[in-house]
């Protein structure tokens, strides 16, 4: 535990490239990360627990603190069009949802995705309806896995502001839209210190947006024409190599923000303890920080345990983690999501990553912590422990369901 | 030896080798309406006729930036655009939603209410043509009652009248609403440009022939539109403020038989259906006159939109 | 930035356009096809001499008065006359007629004339001199008509005139408060401007003989008209103070006097009748006309009748004398009424006295006009006649090699100024036919090319017709001065604008405004329009909405 606080606050809290630590809750993170983009359009609509994010928003924009249009939709679908129109013109725009709000917008995920264009939104994860749920659960964004969208996921409130900053480099480099995803309540509503990093390093960082092509009355095009067979393969061949750029790019921005900004979040994973490890935990979000703590304790009594987090789930890390699982005899994925008829949605992506492996070792899927349901190190050490007993992988396997 | 009737801006904006039918009203209305706007302007087209019209990608018959968007969202596209030029310092474009029937009365009609109600700085066309004509044919909530479409057949035409889409525009008190005709060039035009010198939500409601749906002839397509506003099916006003009427021409009141007779779709009608539909365009224009007279007694002063006025 | 913006044959990495749709030619969608075609107006029809009337009207509304006066000129050298004289037969066609009131094509002939008076002809009417030359006999509207049309294809036409002054009956029977002799001198004197020579005070088997005429030139065109008084029968018809109206006429227009009685009583109903009651009446006469038929039947033109009886005249319809009552003079008509029965040749109703109902007037002076007949005592006897006219065919060639007639003279439509001087222009045509080539090709047939029915009458609204202008009658008949004052510019102008201009293109835009397709534009030159058939999808738009079917729709040849 003391360890981590260390780790944290020697990568966190560098006085050199930090204008102001605050504590605050993950939407706010998300909030200020937006104004130091320098965003130019917001649009969103209100929705438990993203709703703090734009609040605070509006108020940067109505002090004057941001210099933004902000556009207060009757809904996330109008919210997402509006900024593909926005983003169109090449103004940089930001959005938030959750949930309900993000299934809405799904027509028009596709629509940003395919029309290229870089859009920064936060999801923050929450159980899907019915029956009414405003706790955190990743089937909302993961529902979204073939929009065309990089997807981010967020352990800490101070890795939601540094990937939306990297975010808006990556995407308006590779024309894709990102996603950026916290959990509900375990990040958006608890507070937690934050380094804002200095303006003019950021600006350093993510020069202004200027695409090639724009909306421009001297320049006019028609952006989404029909299209013919004949040409929309290569549309979404083209979709794919930018997601395969995004997936080089990764490491190569994360570097460079840490050289700028001076932290460093990993890439599209980061290895935890994997040094020799037999067996592999793989998390993403929130239960990644509780895992960091189980894999100590395992560590402390010599149980070669290590922890894989994912942090993009699009890009789908497919190569990090074949050289993740080179040398582990046995990999246990927890996922806070369910694909009803299959199982673990991040435990089925890395089962197919791995079938093109060299090595195959024993996969585990779990599903645990659905709708918000507390994910705590005992239950991970049950996990771990099930793991490491386990003689034969298992595609789906319940925890905690109350019998 | 030119006798001009009225006239209309030389500039062509719209090109030829579009892919619209012979005689589309919908063609003839945008090419009045950048006429008018001139080139300072982007097209916003969600799914409608017109996201064929403008041509095969990669190509494209307008000579300004189109964008196409999906089919509810012309009006929150058409925001997100003006926005974004405004956040950049781009205040002289003009922002045209440009959306049919179906995408207006219908399908986007929340995210048009949305922007009506916010008073969005964008001008929203809606060419109507009164079914869903690039599907093939089937009703929308614009389908006059007593039409044939492909989902209502004539044994069961429409039964319901048409949504009277520009007093829902009205009720969001938006500054400046006007219908308009391909058959009166001239009188588009002076709204179009009416509208662009304005600021806020300007909405524009246009009867558009469309000689396959309406199971017209091509050449006939002025003619019937012209019939639409002189049987004051579709009567030419405007409305400011949400409440203000005028007129903007004094129709001739045929009966609107003359109007149905020249389309197929209407064919099945009886006299007695014929005469029913004469009762409801009758109370409509009576509506819309006593809507003209009290609108002289309205005192400016209690315009409620804010950006209403002149740019 | 950019780094997956590829650009692909010419094409980004996502769907943004590269370039227009011209490379769409969606004229391969047409399978009818839309054409500029000019139709032949009902008025061009209506009028003898088939003057391209919206033509000139295009140029009026410019106020190119100068050009629309050059159009009128290719078929009538006479308009300041016709725009006066002229029975206007244009006007009882003319589309307008169905929609609220006819076009005053005449008060805008006059117009155009009166705005050219003291204009002499362009330049390129005269053109080189061939040498051949034709002799006309006679100098009334058909003799001018003819050698005008022939002057102006190079002949040298030699118009022999009885008389002392050129005219005819322009000059003999139309008085001048109906035609100022300056209007008619100076259109005669352009006319001879051209190379035409006049002889006055020839007469044809007196002064030269007709067989010297005929063989001294290749062609004659006879052009006397008809100026011998139709007779009546009845009994007192020798007694004096019973005369024709035409003489009566032709002493007074010449001399400026005549004998006249203070009751007169006219008999006829053409114009002769009608210019002989209006001149009788300001001499101070008391003037009675009487007509056998009702006023429907009537030929002289409506508006002289009117004014005649603005003017005072007494005309009695359904009337007609029976007996000259006198002893030596003249002192009492008989008069009987008649009813109107069936219809006769000429398509009126045959007038049927009514027995019982004679009655007796007392007056000094009778008038007959009751018609003219042609003197044709110097010709020949081999020449072909029908009724009292010299037979022509419908070149106006009579059976004689190298002899053609026109005007009343020959047989055909008579009595009219414009019929003489389209009888005179197809004469000429033939003539120069049968002196180029040796045979004349029949002209082309014209028919009117727009019914009204095929008018788009959206664009056009119920206007009254630009009213004419007079000296009010109480006046007029105090003097000879003229009666008409023509149309006032802004009048002139407005009717002008009314014209529909049926089947003839006023560039009026509506066929460019309305393509879908952008596929009409304006000629390079700004007049007219050109259709791009590579992007026209034959909607018909175009045609439809066209005001004055001046367009044509029809089948794609492929």
């Amino acid at each position: 535990m003391k360890r981590v606080l260390e780790a944290q606050l020697d990568k966190y809290f560098n006085p050199q490239t930090t204008a102001e630590i605050k504590v605050i809750e993950g939407t706010h993170a998300a909030s200020h990360a937006a104004k130091l983009a320098r965003v130019k359009t917001i649009s969103a609509y209100p929705i438990t627990p993203q709703t703090s994010i734009v609040e605070l928003l509006s108020e940067m924009c109505a002090s004057g603190d941001l210099e933004a249009q902000f556009i207060k939709v009757e809904s996330e679908h109008s919210a997402m069009a509006c900024l593909i129109g926005a983003e169109a013109t090449g103004a940089r725009s930001f959005t938030a949802t959750s949930s309900q709000g993000l299934l809405l917008m799904h027509e028009v995920l596709h629509w940003a995705a395919a029309a290229r264009l870089p859009i920064v939104m936060v999801n923050v994860n929450r159980a899907l309806a019915p029956p009414w749920n405003i706790w955190t659960d990743q089937t909302d964004s993961l529902a979204q896995r073939d929009t065309g969208w990089i997807q981010f996921y967020a352990e800490s409130n101070q890795e939601v502001l540094d990937t939306i900053l990297m975010a808006y480099r990556l995407g308006e480099q590779v024309m894709l839209p990102v996603m950026i995803n916290m959990d509900a309540f375990f990040l958006s509503h608890t507070a937690e210190p934050v380094a804002i990093p200095k303006q003019n390093l950021v600006d350093e960082f993510l020069p202004a947006y200027r695409p090639e092509f724009t909306l421009d009355v001297n320049d006019p095009r028609a952006f989404g024409g029909l299209t013919k067979p004949d040409r929309y393969m290569e549309f979404r061949y083209n979709i794919q190599k930018a997601m395969e750029t995004a997936a080089r790019l990764i490491p190569t921005v994360a570097e460079e923000y840490d050289y700028l900004i001076g932290r460093h979040h990993g890439t599209q994973v980061e290895e935890y303890r994997t040094e020799d490890a037999e067996y592999l935990l793989v998390t993403s979000g929130t239960i990644t920080g509780t895992t960091r703590i189980v894999v100590d304790q395992f560590r402390d009594q010599g149980v070669p345990l290590g922890l894989l987090k994912i942090r993009t789930f699009r890009p789908f890390p497919d190569q990090a983690i074949r050289n993740a699982v080179a040398h582990v005899k046995k990999i246990g994925v927890i996922d806070r999501n369910i694909s009803f008829g299959s199982g673990g949605i991040f435990f089925n992506e890395i089962k197919a990553a791995i079938y093109n492996a060299k090595v195959h070792p024993l996969l585990n899927g779990y599903v645990a912590g659905l709708g918000g349901r507390d994910v705590t190190p005992s239950v991970i050490t049950d996990i771990a422990e099930h793991l490491i007993k386990s003689k034969q992988g298992k595609d789906l396997i319940w925890i905690g369901v109350k019998k | 030896m030119s006798q001009i009737l009225f006239e209309i801006p030389k500039v062509e904006i719209m090109g030829s080798g579009h892919l619209a039918c012979p005689g589309c009203g919908a063609t003839m209305a945008m090419r009045y309406a950048l006429k008018a706007l001139g080139r300072k302007t982007v097209v916003v087209i969600p799914a409608c006729c017109w996201s064929i019209i403008d041509g095969a990608a990669p190509y494209s018959v307008l000579g300004v930036p189109v964008f196409h968007t999906a089919f509810e969202t012309a009006a929150s596209t058409a925001t997100g655009i003006k926005a974004g030029f405004v956040a950049q310092g781009k205040t002289d474009i003009n922002v045209l939603a440009w959306a049919g029937d179906g995408g207006t009365f219908d399908i986007g009609f929340q995210s048009l209410s949305g922007a009506a109600e916010r008073n969005e700085d964008i001008i929203y066309v809606c060419y109507d043509n009164e079914a869903y004509m690039n599907t093939g044919i089937q009703r929308s909530s614009a389908t006059p009652q007593g039409a044939w479409t492909t989902t209502t057949p004539v044994q069961n035409p429409k039964s319901r009248p048409k949504k009277n889409i520009v007093d829902a525009l009205a009720a969001h008190h938006i500054p400046y609403i006007a219908t308009a005709s391909v058959s009166y060039p001239d009188d588009f035009i002076r709204k179009l440009r009416k509208a662009k010198s304005m600021k806020g939500m300007r909405f524009l409601h246009i009867l558009s022939p469309c000689p396959p749906g309406w199971k017209s002839q091509a050449e006939d397509s002025v003619k019937i539109a012209r019939l639409a506003v002189e049987c004051c099916v579709f009567p030419l006003y405007e409305v400011h403020d949400g409440r203000r009427y005028n007129l903007t021409h004094k129709p001739k009141g045929l009966p609107v038989k003359e109007y149905l007779k020249l389309q197929g779709r209407f064919r099945h009608l009886s006299d007695a259906d014929i005469e029913k539909i004469q009762t409801e365009v009758d109370h409509n224009w009576r509506t819309l006159q006593r809507r003209v007279e009290f609108s002289t007694e309205i005192d400016t002063r209690s315009d409620v939109s804010d950006q209403g006025a002149t740019k | 930035m950019t780094e997956v913006l590829e650009i692909r044959d010419g094409v980004p990495s996502f769907a943004i356009s590269v370039g227009t749709m011209e490379w769409n030619k969606t004229g391969s969608w047409r399978y009818m096809r839309p054409r500029y075609e000019d139709k032949i107006p009902p008025c061009t029809v209506g009028c003898p001499t088939n003057e391209k009337i919206p033509r000139y009207f295009a140029l009026v509304k410019e106020k190119k008065y100068e050009a629309a006066w050059h159009i009128i000129l290719e078929d009538n050298p006479l308009p300041g006359v016709c725009g006066r004289v002229c029975y206007h037969p244009c006007e009882t066609v003319c589309n307008r007629l169905e929609f609220d009131e006819p076009i005053a094509i005449n008060h805008l002939e006059r117009f155009v004339a009166d705005q050219n008076f003291t204009r002499r002809y362009p330049k390129h009417f005269f053109v080189p001199k061939n040498g051949r030359k034709v002799a006309i006999v006679g100098s009334g509207p058909a003799g001018l008509s003819a050698a005008y049309q022939l002057a102006r294809r190079g002949y040298e036409p030699v118009i022999y005139e009885a008389r002392d002054e050129a005219g005819g009956m322009l000059r003999l029977g139309i008085p001048e408060y109906r035609l100022p002799r300056e209007i008619l001198d100076k259109e005669i004197n352009d006319i001879i401007s051209l190379g035409v020579i006049i002889k006055t005070g020839v007469s044809i088997g007196t002064t030269i003989s007709w067989d010297s005429l005929k063989k001294d030139n290749d062609v004659v065109l006879i052009a006397t008209g008809a100026h011998k008084p139709r007779s009546i029968d009845l009994p007192g018809s020798n007694l004096t103070g019973v005369t024709s109206g035409l003489s009566f006429l032709t002493r007074y227009n010449l001399t400026g006097k005549a004998d006249i009685a203070s009751r007169l009583l006219v008999v006829g109903g053409g114009n002769t009748a009608i210019d002989t009651a209006r001149t009788a009446i300001r001499l101070g006469a008391d003037v009675t006309l009487v007509y056998r038929r009702s006023r429907d039947e009537m030929p002289a033109v409506p508006e002289e009748i009117e004014a005649a009886e603005q003017e005072g005249v007494k005309i009695q319809y359904l009337t007609a004398p029976i007996a000259f009552l006198g002893t030596d003079r003249l002192e009492k008509v008989r008069l009987i009424r008649m009813e109107l029965g069936t219809q006769d040749k000429s398509g009126r109703r045959r007038p049927i006295p009514i027995l019982g109902s004679e009655y007796e007037v007392e007056v000094e002076q009778v008038l007959l006009a009751i018609g003219e007949i042609p003197r044709l005592d110097f010709l020949p006897h081999s020449f072909d006649k029908t009724g009292k006219r010299v037979t022509v065919d419908s070149f106006q060639l009579t059976n004689q090699k190298g002899i053609f007639a026109c005007g009343d003279v020959a047989a055909g439509p008579v009595g009219t100024v414009v019929d003489a001087i389209a009888t005179g222009k197809m004469a000429a045509l033939a003539i120069d036919q049968y002196l180029t080539k040796g045979e004349i090709t029949p002209p082309p047939q014209i028919k009117n090319g727009v019914p009204y029915a095929e008018l788009n009458l959206d664009y056009f609204f119920p206007e009254q017709r630009a009213p004419s202008r007079f000296t009010p009658a109480g006046e007029s008949i105090r003097s000879f001065e003229e009666v008409h004052h023509g149309l006032e510019p802004s009048d002139a102008l407005y009717e002008a604008h009314r014209c529909f201009s049926c089947g003839v293109c006023t560039e009026c835009d509506l066929c460019l405004i309305y393509c879908p397709d952008v596929a009409i534009k304006q000629t390079r030159n700004g007049s007219g329009y050109i259709i791009n058939y590579d992007y026209c999808k034959g909607c018909g738009l175009c045609v439809k909405e066209c005001p004055r079917n001046a367009m044509t729709f029809e089948e794609e040849v492929q």
